[in-house]
């Protein structure tokens, strides 16, 4: 059975970083049509693994293969693979987004130097992205959780010879790292109880009720925290935007396919465990509603195309975990694939945009490229309808669903709330790519350089575009029936210990996601068509303590680094200081000092001169013979 | 003779092979550095062969295992029997190994061929340097080696004492003041262990200093519970300085930067192990009432030096000084998975002191490496160093990762481990070493940010990459990181094997 060997998607483009980090400097090109190839094989046996699961289903299946890792007395470890319909879409969105961002590599990154490194970290990255989603245990999906984290950290610390860049690859690592803490900790406490790693055999156990509540809740918790700091919500999104300091490719692979939906797919998949904590689910639907909340704020006054992007995301993650706080693990996993095809292609397309301009992303200089750039501009047009979430675009459908599954878990203050972050949604979609696209350009020289991108650029960009329009059907039945999957994507996509559930549009709902829509996008137009600024600048001018508050984020970043500054490495300076004159001076070297110090004194008893040792003598036997009498009395 | 006898010989060797190097370096002309080299050299590659040996070849189950109660390759020599004091196997030169020691051979062999390796270009008294270099291996797999007390303790002495010499003739910074610090703390320590030995000696009345028969007396009550009790913090703190138990550790930041860089490495890599492993040989095994009531305050301990070590290491600016806290850190845990008395938490601190061994030479290999040439250790200093040292920063990040317990790198097989056992025991101390395993996370990527990225300082641009030779002493080091982090089994089979025997220790 292939799917059982379905390691080899993982397998191959590891074994291309090895050849490419080690070999890569010394071959033709540097190597990146073997980072192509191998992705390419990955894209491959995906399909070959997804038609083969399709076709046994409703027989066999979810796969298993697994085997004896170590043991240490009764402390057994086994390693695993899994393949159920989440991880299939999983597959699906990280071949195909990560062979995208290969081929756009190859035109993006030419002539950048350490090609062929970028392209190995690549590979690395989406096989540890496909080990994770693959994983039939917590542990080997903890590892695989920070092999994804170190090759974020690297390829967001790409261009290390600026300081930026190395301090966002390392704000990156050490802000997912202290999520990471509770991730650990929660699998280690879920373990502790259940003797196993076997997330199936985990969530048996739960659902046996072999965890009391209270520490079922801190255990998930914990594990909460872990997928917060990887998909960046708030309070953990600080990460994101400055991650931004790597290659534009790398920001649609981080965005779409790898890093930050790991989180997503970490609740998803544990599902179950949290529905029987008391209280999760309304602590992640808290966490999701205020992430898209804010995030989509943030985004409004954002002058860089990719900063824009990036809380765009955050608020889209922010979007997932409601679907998955409202108990719909498949709802927020179809999301998450509509999200990544068009998230991926607002990315590329930003990267078309800078690399046709010489590496300006600053929207105060861009404008007008409609022109000069058909496709992109085409493309990214139909990226941002679909972002808005207009009908037929993808996210209209996942969104839409998003909504429902809200309202029937949460109620209406939940609705109201997401509502207006999918309006503001709208709003900076709009307002991103008529400053980018439309009016007049706002530097004419910048304008004159600009020209389209080459073809290894816009072909990916086709390719997302249109998936971005279709890919959103696949929650018919009709698609889902003619795909191979009959009931559409959300029947697909169920945990095992849940029951499918048909989904039919809810036209009500339907609507009011189209109003939402349309209300976005047309104030955006409406600030900023035609390039002309003046009603913007003049809402700028009319609040600016709120203006200022969302340039600057809410001033997240200024309280952490005054928290990291003040506190940590306070702690930091008052440890090595009790460590230097306390314990060392003090306590070691004191007593080094006393010791000598009484040498010192003592040493004038020994003054080598006859007379007084007689002396000395003379005294002993006095007083021992004074002694002696005392004793006997 | 037996084939375990016959294993004995090689365990032998092993422990004759550093020392023959040091008598045979002495006939050689000290003007003549190459000979001295390449005695060192081949020495040093029989050393590694035979650890390698005698790693592979132990056996987990079968047999064997069940014959010598997980002690397997034994030889005896008797030395002082049936006289004065002393009755069977009095005193007896007797060597042996069990998945512990064994593990600790093959880190020792690793260790040492590659600070043979690091020593190349050493020019100064290079024949001297060697003598004392070998006599200190001799010492550390002696130690691993003794299943008698006596020599045990011989040993252990043997390889304190060099020490004081390497690194107050070859050292840098302080070195007077770091050499006499470190030597005085380490001796205060042993004559705590000395005091305790003869207590053990005398109470257990068996007339002997064998090892089993002692660890026998201590399980069956010979040793009282209260003597157990009043004598295990001798060991504890005795052997506890030299694995830099807090608040007796502050010899390992000083002692780490005045010292040579082979001896750093061998210091760091290998020494630092004899204090943990004489917690479990003279603590655990020989006292195991004392242990199960003293354990909690070392997981005390363990769990301040862990998080102390890894805060003071935040803000530091000499690369040694990093180290030399994170070193304090990483044994922090190595206590702590000791005082959890669970198969899982002592299996992780012996996987600690590999993986930490393994990755601390490398560190400090690396630190050497840049040193000899740049001629400062401030971190602030340098920048953008990837640009004129990229293998250098290859093999420093990957030692630096392991460091902060990234999974495919020995760090994370040890340190898991040691997690799951502690949260089975102590849940709270658990979460407090996750977290400071986060710290680390901080600490390193901060060097990494300062010295190999960022903007390049131009004054380094005559700085050279790694030379062959460091690069191959490298090269091992991170092929045994990486091994123990991608395939651990060999390693816990041996170590777990040993550890669900040890007494007092649960499943």
């Amino acid at each position: 059975m292939i799917t059982e060997q379905a390691w080899l998607l993982a397998a191959v483009p590891a074994g291309m970083f090895v050849v490419l980090a080690i070999f890569g400097r010394f071959l033709p090109r540097q190597g990146d049509y073997l980072g192509v190839a191998a992705i390419g094989t990955s894209f491959v046996l995906m399909l070959i693994v997804a038609a083969n699961f399709l076709q046994h289903r409703g027989g066999v299946g979810p796969w298993r293969n697994d085997f004896e890792w170590s043991n240490v007395g009764d402390f057994r470890l086994r390693m695993g693979i899994f393949i159920d319909p989440i991880t299939i879409v999983m597959f699906g969105v990280v071949t195909t987004v990560s062979l995208m961002v290969n081929i756009f590599s190859i035109g993006y990154m030419k002539g950048e130097p350490r090609y062929y490194w970028f392209f190995a970290v690549l590979q690395l990255f989406a096989a540890s992205m496909l080990m994770l989603v693959m994983a039939d245990n917590l542990l080997l999906l903890y590892i695989s959780w920070e092999l994804v984290g170190v090759c974020s950290f690297l390829l967001i610390g790409f261009y290390w010879e600026k300081r930026s860049a190395t301090e966002a690859a390392k704000k990156a690592f050490i802000t997912t790292r202290i999520g990471d803490v509770g991730l650990l900790i929660g699998i280690i406490l879920l373990w502790r109880e259940a003797g196993t790693f076997n997330i199936e055999k985990i969530i048996e156990f739960a659902q046996n009720g072999g965890y009391s509540q209270a520490y079922l809740f801190v255990a998930m918790f914990s594990i909460f925290l872990g997928a917060m700091g990887k998909s960046a919500q708030v309070p953990f999104h600080v990460w994101l935007p400055d991650a931004m300091e790597g290659p534009t490719p790398v920001s649609a692979l981080i965005h779409a396919a790898t890093m930050v939906v790991a989180g997503v797919y970490l609740v998803a998949r544990l599902t179950p465990l949290f529905e029987v904590a008391d209280g999760m689910m309304l602590v992640i639907v808290i966490v999701g509603l205020t992430t898209a909340l804010l995030s989509g704020f943030m985004a409004l006054a954002q002058t860089d195309i990719k900063k824009v992007l990036a809380y765009s995301t955050v608020g889209q993650l922010g979007f997932m975990f409601v679907a998955l706080g409202a108990g719909e693990p498949q709802i927020a996993m179809f999301h998450l694939m509509t999200h990544a095809f068009l998230k991926s292609l607002l990315f590329l397309g930003s990267g078309s945009v800078i690399h046709a301009t010489h590496h300006n992303q600053e929207l105060d200089k861009l404008g007008g490229l409609w022109k000069k750039m058909p496709i992109t501009g085409t493309t990214f047009l139909i990226g941002s309808l679909a972002l808005a979430g207009l009908p037929p675009l993808d996210a209209f459908w996942s969104k839409d669903e998003i909504f429902v599954g809200l309202a029937d878990a949460w109620g209406a203050w939940a609705v109201i709330i997401l509502g207006l972050a999918a309006v503001t949604t709208a709003f900076y979609a709009t307002r991103l790519f008529i400053r980018t696209f439309m009016g007049k350009p706002l530097d004419d020289h910048v304008y004159e350089h600009t020209h389209e991108s080459g073809f290894a650029m816009t072909f990916p960009l086709i390719v997302l575009a249109a998936l971005a329009v279709v890919s959103g059907l696949v929650i018919f039945n009709g698609v889902g029936q003619a795909l191979g999957f009959p009931g559409g994507i959300t029947e697909f996509i169920y945990l095992p210990e849940e029951g499918p559930a048909r989904y039919a549009i809810d036209w009500g709902f339907a609507t009011a996601s189209l109003g939402m829509a349309v209300v976005g996008i047309f104030s955006g137009a409406w600030l900023y068509w035609r390039g002309s600024l003046e009603k913007s600048t003049a809402l700028a001018r009319f609040q600016p303590g709120v203006y200022d508050m969302l340039r600057n984020k809410f001033y997240f970043d200024e309280m952490y680094q005054y928290a990291v500054d003040r506190v940590v490495l306070g702690l930091s300076f008052v440890v090595s200081w009790f460590d230097r004159y306390v314990v060392n001076d003090t306590g070691v070297d004191g007593s080094a000092q006393v010791t000598g110090y009484t040498g010192f004194i003592l040493k004038y008893l020994q003054t080598g001169k006859v007379p007084n040792y007689a002396m000395a003598i003379a005294l002993g036997v006095v007083g021992l013979a004074v002694a002696g009498l005392v004793v006997r009395g | 003779m037996t084939f375990d006898e016959a294993q004995g010989y090689a365990v032998l060797a092993t422990l004759a092979a550093p020392l023959l190097a040091m008598l045979l370096l002495i006939f050689v002309p000290g003007a003549n550095k190459m000979a001295a080299r390449y005695v060192s050299l081949f020495f040093a590659a029989v050393m590694l062969g035979l650890s390698i040996y005698i790693f592979t070849a132990y056996q987990v189950s079968g047999p064997s295992f069940a014959a010598g109660e997980g002690l397997q390759m034994q030889l005896r020599w008797d030395w002082l029997e049936n006289i004065g004091i002393f009755g069977k196997h009095g005193i007896s030169l007797y060597l042996g190994v069990d998945g512990i020691s064994a593990t600790m051979a093959l880190l020792t062999g690793i260790v040492a061929f590659a600070g043979t390796l690091a020593a190349w270009k050493l020019d100064y008294r290079t024949k001297d340097f060697f003598i004392l270099f070998w006599m200190l291996v001799g010492g550390v797999y002696g130690t691993f080696f003794s299943l008698d007390l006596f020599f045990f303790f011989f040993f252990y002495e043997l390889a304190v004492v060099p020490l004081y010499l390497l690194i107050g003739v070859w050292g840098s910074t302080r070195k007077e003041y770091g050499a006499m610090k470190l030597t005085l703390m380490l001796v205060a320590g042993s004559v705590l262990m000395w005091i305790a030995i003869f207590a053990v000696f005398r109470e257990a009345g068996a007339q002997t200093f064998d090892m089993p028969t002692l660890w026998a007396a201590g399980r069956d009550g010979t040793l009282s519970p209260t003597f157990q009790k009043t004598f295990f913090p001798f060991f504890v703190v005795g052997c506890g300085v030299l694995a830099a138990l807090w608040p007796f550790h502050t010899w390992s930041p000083d002692g780490h930067m005045a010292a040579p860089t082979s001896v750093s490495m061998v210091h760091a890599g290998v020494l630092m192990k004899l204090g943990a492993f004489g917690i479990i040989r003279l603590g655990i095994q020989m006292l195991p009432i004392g242990a199960e009531f003293w354990m909690p305050s070392l997981l005390v301990l363990g769990t301040v030096g862990a998080l102390y070590g890894a805060t003071a290491a935040l803000t530091q600016r000499d690369f040694k000084l990093v180290s030399g806290y994170s070193s304090v850190s990483h044994m922090g845990y190595v206590l702590m998975g000791l005082a959890t008395m669970n198969s899982i938490g002592v299996t992780g601190a012996v996987l600690q002191m590999f993986s930490h061994g393994v990755m601390t030479a490398l560190v400090f290999l690396m630190i050497g490496a840049l040193y000899d040439q740049a001629h400062t250790r401030d971190m602030k200093d340098f920048g953008g160093i990837n640009k004129v040292m990229p293998l250098w920063v290859v093999f420093y990040a990957l030692a630096g990762l392991a460091n902060v317990g990234l999974p495919g790198l020995s760090g994370f097989t040890a340190e898991f481990h040691i997690f799951v056992g502690t949260f089975r025991t102590y849940p709270l101390f658990g979460g407090i070493a996750i977290f400071a395993a986060a710290l680390a996370a901080a600490y390193m990527l901060r060097m990494f940010s300062m010295v190999f990225w960022g903007p390049f300082n131009p004054r380094w641009s005559t700085l050279k990459d790694l030379r062959p030779v460091e690069a191959i002493a490298a090269g091992l080091l991170l092929g045994a990181i990486l091994f123990m982090g991608l395939w651990w089994a060999p390693f816990t089979d041996r170590i777990g094997a040993t550890v669900i025997l040890l007494p007092g220790v649960t499943g």
